[in-house]
């Protein structure tokens, strides 16, 4: 008895580990892309999309992940959208949620870029694209890296909501297997562990970059 | 068209029972937080490898593992180890324990910030260690981690919604109810969406005008902060200015 009994449900724990790895993955995906476009809508001060843009970002970042999930998922039930998936429902508030967050971090870094640099390169004669390709994008990549790897750090754990809609990431299936054997403490030592695993590497790789961006 | 919100309404005191439990929830988890993040901070910068091995587990441990998982740990594992909370109890520690790594760190850079010349002038005008740290460090340390310090606050608040998990009648769990009973989850949702951002905006301005008030020369001399803008535009108002 004992350890045993989680080592036979390695099955059930492998397809947790899966979910909340697609999940994560199709969420980094979808959220930079989000997060991209409205971080460079704000920061190029686009008149028209300053206010929407705005409440949208109030509206992510001032309530819980776990409330605009509940929201999106009995909601589409509630507007007739039938068989929206938890799968479809998780990903979208995550997206949006990171979305916003992402957002923010792209902007401080096109922002952080001096003036100056696009200046001296229309000066030197370089197209827009061009001055975008080389000189503005090279820059804002090392001053964004880093928070964002810290901002996909909290993204793998905040998968981890998606149980309440009933998604059987790492944690659901973990309550899965204490509802057949018990041990709850020995599960969910386990199921940290293997977030541990994912989270930890990231957020040593986010402090490297951190170091290399200061030195740069 | 109006029924709906009628009936919504008509839970107004369910929404504000939970309003108020969840206010008090996430006063109580930060001040343990703070707390701990302020013990947390020391035992890392301690002369013992020891402690400062065990500030380290206790933080890399916590931030890189879920606070869902955390809660259940204490909630449902904990008991079988002979240690029972209720949900109020569970959902206070779970927040507490998390909140409480970060702030460890906030507080952490907050103190590496203050300069060394500061601790050396302090001593050598003879201020025993415990008033070196109460009167010199801590007050400057507290000055730099005020604004992290508060938007972890913020975060204890929108992440007290967690706790509806363990079928504690907070916020989120009211909303839940309320839902499964009258099926209007756009109005029920819509409502508790409004209290959660009203309850992180009016925190932000609390914090911004008592950061303005309370620190010499005062915090934020350039401007609101970026977060309130619009709420410091009411504040200003309320002060008449």
């Amino acid at each position: 008895m004992g350890w045993q009994g989680i080592f036979d449900s390695s099955g059930i724990l492998f397809t947790g580990f899966v979910n909340t790895l697609t999940l994560s993955i199709a969420t980094i995906v979808l959220g930079t892309a989000l997060g991209l476009v409205v971080g460079t809508l704000r920061a190029a001060r686009v008149p028209a999309l300053r206010v929407p843009l705005r409440i949208y970002l109030e509206v992510f970042r001032g309530s819980p992940l776990l409330v605009q999930m509940l929201f999106i998922y009995f909601g589409a039930a509630y507007l007739g959208l039938r068989g929206v998936e938890t799968f479809i429902a998780a990903l979208v508030a995550l997206t949006l949620y990171e979305g916003a967050l992402i957002s923010e971090i792209f902007r401080a870094g096109i922002e952080a870029v001096p003036r100056g640099q696009r200046e001296a390169a229309r000066s030197i004669g370089l197209s827009r694209l061009q001055i975008e390709r080389y000189v503005i994008l090279p820059q804002t990549v090392t001053i964004v890296l880093p928070p964002l790897v810290g901002q996909y750090i909290g993204l793998v754990k905040d998968t981890a909501l998606a149980t309440a809609i009933g998604y059987f990431e790492l944690v659901r299936e973990g309550q899965a297997i204490i509802d057949r054997i018990g041990m709850p403490i020995e599960v969910f030592i386990v199921i940290g562990a293997i977030y541990f695993v994912i989270c930890y590497p990231m957020s040593l790789v986010a402090r490297r970059l951190e170091k290399r961006a200061l030195h740069a | 068209m109006l029924a709906p919100w009628a009936t919504t309404f008509s839970y107004a005191p369910a929404f504000l029972n939970a309003l108020w439990l969840t206010t008090v929830m996430s006063v109580l988890a930060f001040l343990f937080a703070f707390i701990l993040g302020l013990l947390g901070a020391l035992a890392r910068r301690s002369r013992f490898r020891v402690l400062r091995f065990i500030g380290a587990t206790y933080v890399e441990g916590i931030r890189n593992t879920p606070v869902l998982l955390q809660l259940f740990m204490i909630y449902f594992a904990l008991p079988e180890a002979g240690i029972r909370f209720d949900a109020f109890q569970a959902g206070v520690v779970a927040l507490a324990v998390n909140a409480g790594a970060y702030l460890t760190e906030i507080i952490r850079a907050g103190l590496q910030a203050v300069p060394r010349g500061q601790l050396e002038a302090a001593r050598s005008i003879g201020l025993a260690p415990a008033d070196v740290f109460r009167s010199v460090v801590f007050p400057q340390a507290l000055r730099s981690v005020y604004p992290p310090v508060i938007n972890q606050f913020i975060q204890v608040i929108l992440g007290s919604s967690l706790v509806s998990q363990i079928a504690l009648p907070e916020l989120t769990n009211t909303a839940q109810t309320i839902n499964s009973q009258t099926l209007l989850t756009m109005h029920i949702f819509t409502v508790v969406l409004v209290l959660y951002l009203l309850l992180s905006n009016v925190t932000a301005l609390v914090a911004d005008l008592v950061g303005r008030r309370a620190f010499k020369p005062p915090l934020y001399p350039s401007g609101p902060r970026p977060r309130s803008a619009l709420l410091s535009r009411v504040g200003r108002l309320v002060r008449g200015r």
